[in-house]
């Protein structure tokens, strides 16, 4: 059984309403896990809290009411809900938890499907934790393994599979066919007709790609300063519309006007007959604003909501087909967490094994001395030196063929008989966190 | 020794064209896979070590022979393979622009492939052909041919994305086709460069004519030849200028101006191969 678990809410399981109470800031995030490893036997603990998830991955130690504990502090956190908290949390644990962590990180359970934002995510708050708890680290050798081997697991998805290729929401669509018609957004015009939350998402993603201006353009004036504003752009009255169109490089029209703001006539006589660099214009209001006709126009490239969608429904669906090559790169990675998690079970029996031989090996060099009392210093260094590589050579490929016995599925049996042996108490796994990497089991596969 | 670097001549030529065939196969499987991942680099990189092998190819012919490999049909289409190959290098400066490559690599792949199977052998041409004058005039011609491939390339993807921005379709056709505004720059550097050095490649040869032969014979095919290949490129270039607002006809100029150009000379190859010394 791999100790580690999962209890969180998602966008499957709450609304955003639900889901930003139980938000975390890194600072609330540290004391929780804080507070959860001093008073709740947690040994290792990280807390991802992101718009669409927020998830308490832990290590329970030997307190199995740590769960509870868990449960207990994301009910306080949220406070009190409508028909309880029991119904947006989920949890996992064993396997199923790291499997769980696998996949959102590859994206598979993200609201737009396959996004690479999660892995970001992901590393930064494994990265955060890791370095804010240095002093009493709150992620050990299991955390460790598992987010590293989940960030490898991302990486490997989004490279082996479609799963994070073409663009998923219309804004990015938006800029996708942006730079495929221009090249790249900088020193690029933007215009506005009207304020849809869409065309506002939109806008927000060609500014984060870098144009060089917006103008924004409503039947309100003070709508369109207000929009304007929060992009440093230029409000255009509307009946200047047509003046600045001439100017721009892509136009967004997102407006509630019940009927087609800009006809092929229209938009003629705004150009003046002759447009020599190309225009997209996403069309995004419904009824359209734009007549189709446009469309025909040299250089002009012309995208209505159902056009985007199709585009983004393609792409999501292509996304999809890669889902069972996804599962196997993560099925093949749980396998290799669940090889990694058995090895554990040898650290004590090797780190005892160690001590023992060691022992030994002091006590025949005291007697050693006591028969050779005139032995020079730096000789008796030279035997000490011996005696040590000796030990290690005599332990190293037993030790080796123990650790690949164990992960084949014999540990038991095989560490039954290093126990007899060499007469070694069966202490459990208390001392698995200790010094992993001293034994060289951090390399073991 | 002169054996041996004939030898390493040879086998230069013959790396370079399955570096070539390397090139374009990485090419086919970005396009497969969209332009994804680091594929374009790899096949851009193939075909640059292709190029610099090609380059030693062609300069140990040069010391072997003491003849430039500017006469004689594998020499001359070794060379121009060469030219497209650096012209391709140069789009190295348009990012995604080098993508051109998928189109411009087996363009250089049959010209080499024809010069590796005629045999990359010097020719035994009067001195006059030789001569400084002569070299440079076959050199700029090669530009030219450089430069108007590069455009047909650009041109040919220029259509293809239009096609797909037009279509509505965002596969993985329009995903690896570099953006509108590159392809344009790209065909339109080309054909520029190409028709000044072209149209300087005839007025040297008018030179070396006149020079050496005393009159231009304006019924040799290679003339009539290069004087309907200097109306292309003038038509396409004029085409491009008239139609700014129609992007897509220079770019369909600069196909179907390729095109014309290569069938012809096919056409002259053919019909009138009697005449030995047509390239």
């Amino acid at each position: 059984m791999i100790p580690v678990a999962v209890v969180g809410v998602s966008h499957k399981t709450a609304p955003v309403g639900v889901r930003e109470r139980f938000s975390f800031t890194n600072v609330e995030a540290l004391a929780l896990l804080e507070s959860l490893r001093d008073y709740s036997g947690m040994t290792e603990g990280v807390i991802l809290s992101t718009c669409h998830r927020t998830e308490l991955y832990m290590c329970p130690g030997s307190d199995f009411d740590l769960l509870d504990s868990a449960v207990s502090a994301l009910k306080r956190k949220a406070g009190d809900l409508v028909g309880g908290t029991d119904q947006y949390l989920y949890h996992y644990s064993g396997l199923q938890a790291a499997e769980h962590l696998y996949k959102v990180t590859a994206g598979l359970e993200s609201l737009v499907f396959g996004e690479a934002e999660i892995q970001g995510q992901v590393k930064e708050t494994y990265d955060w934790i890791r370095k804010s708890s240095a002093d009493r680290p709150l992620v050990g050798p299991i955390l460790n393994r598992l987010f590293q081997s989940a960030l490898a697991v991302g990486g490997r998805v989004r490279s082996e599979t479609p799963v994070g290729k073409g663009a998923a929401s219309v804004a990015s669509v938006a800029v996708g066919l942006a730079r495929k018609i221009f090249g790249g957004l900088e020193n690029r015009t933007v215009m506005i007709l009207g304020a849809g939350n869409t065309a506002e998402l939109v806008v927000e993603s060609m500014e984060r790609n870098g144009i060089s201006e917006l103008l924004v353009s409503n039947r309100c004036l003070g709508h369109a300063q207000k929009l304007a504003s929060r992009f440093s752009g230029r409000a255009v009255h509307f009946t200047e519309m047509s003046f600045s169109l001439k100017e721009a490089d892509i136009l967004v029209a997102s407006t509630s006007a019940p009927y087609t703001l800009v006809t092929l006539e229209g938009f003629r006589d705004a150009l003046g007959g002759f447009r020599e660099k190309p225009l997209l214009i996403l069309d995004l209001a419904i009824p359209r604003d734009i007549e189709a006709e446009v469309g025909g126009e040299p250089n002009v490239f012309l995208y209505n909501v159902d056009d985007l969608k199709e585009i983004v429904d393609d792409n999501l669906l292509n996304r999809k087909a890669s889902i069972p090559v996804a599962h196997d790169i993560i099925d093949e990675s749980v396998s290799s967490f669940l090889d990694w998690n058995q090895t554990l079970e040898v650290v004590p029996v090797i780190k005892d094994l160690r001590e023992s031989w060691d022992q030994e090996r002091r006590n025949q060099l005291e007697w050693l001395w006591q028969k050779l009392p005139n032995l020079p210093e730096d000789e008796r260094e030279m035997v000490s030196g011996f005696s040590k590589r000796l030990i290690n050579k005599l332990l190293h490929e037993p030790m080796s063929r123990l650790k690949k016995g164990v992960g084949n599925g014999k540990g038991e049996e095989f560490l039954e008989a290093v126990r007899y042996l060499h007469d070694i108490q069966d202490l459990g796994s208390e001392n698995a966190e200790d010094s992993e990497s001293d034994l060289g089991l951090g390399h073991s596969d | 020794m002169q054996s041996t670097e004939v030898y390493l001549a040879h086998l230069a030529h013959l790396v370079s064209l399955i570096l070539y065939i390397g090139s374009l196969v990485v090419w086919l499987r970005s396009l497969v896979k969209g332009g994804r991942g680091s594929d374009p680099s790899v096949a851009f990189g193939l075909a640059s070590l292709g190029v610099l092998i090609h380059v030693y190819a062609l300069i140990v012919f040069t010391s072997s022979y003491h003849q430039l490999p500017l006469t004689g049909i594998g020499p001359s289409l070794s060379s121009l393979a060469l030219v497209i190959g650096l012209a391709l290098l140069g789009t190295i400066v348009f990012g995604e622009g080098r993508r051109v490559g998928i189109v411009v690599i087996p363009v250089m792949i049959f010209f080499e492939t024809v010069a590796v199977v005629l045999g990359v052998e010097p020719s035994f041409e009067v001195m006059d052909f030789q001569g400084a004058w002569f070299s440079l005039h076959v050199m700029m011609a090669f530009v030219g041919f450089g430069g108007m491939t590069l455009s047909f390339a650009a041109s040919s993807l220029y259509v293809i994305q239009l096609g797909e921005l037009n279509n509505k379709r965002m596969g993985r056709l329009f995903q690896f086709t570099p953006p509108l505004a590159t392809l344009d720059r790209i065909s339109r550097v080309g054909l520029v460069t190409g028709f000044v050095t072209f149209t300087l490649a005839l007025v040297l040869g008018w030179f070396w004519t006149i020079s050496f032969r005393q009159s231009l014979d304006q019924l040799n095919p290679k003339v009539m030849w290069s004087i309907m290949t200097w109306f292309v490129f003038f038509g396409v270039l004029l085409t491009r200028s008239l139609s700014r607002m129609k992007p897509q006809r220079g770019a369909w100029a600069s196909v179907l101006g390729f095109a014309l150009i290569v069938m012809s000379y096919i056409a002259l190859r053919i019909f009138v191969s009697t005449r030995g010394f047509f390239l």
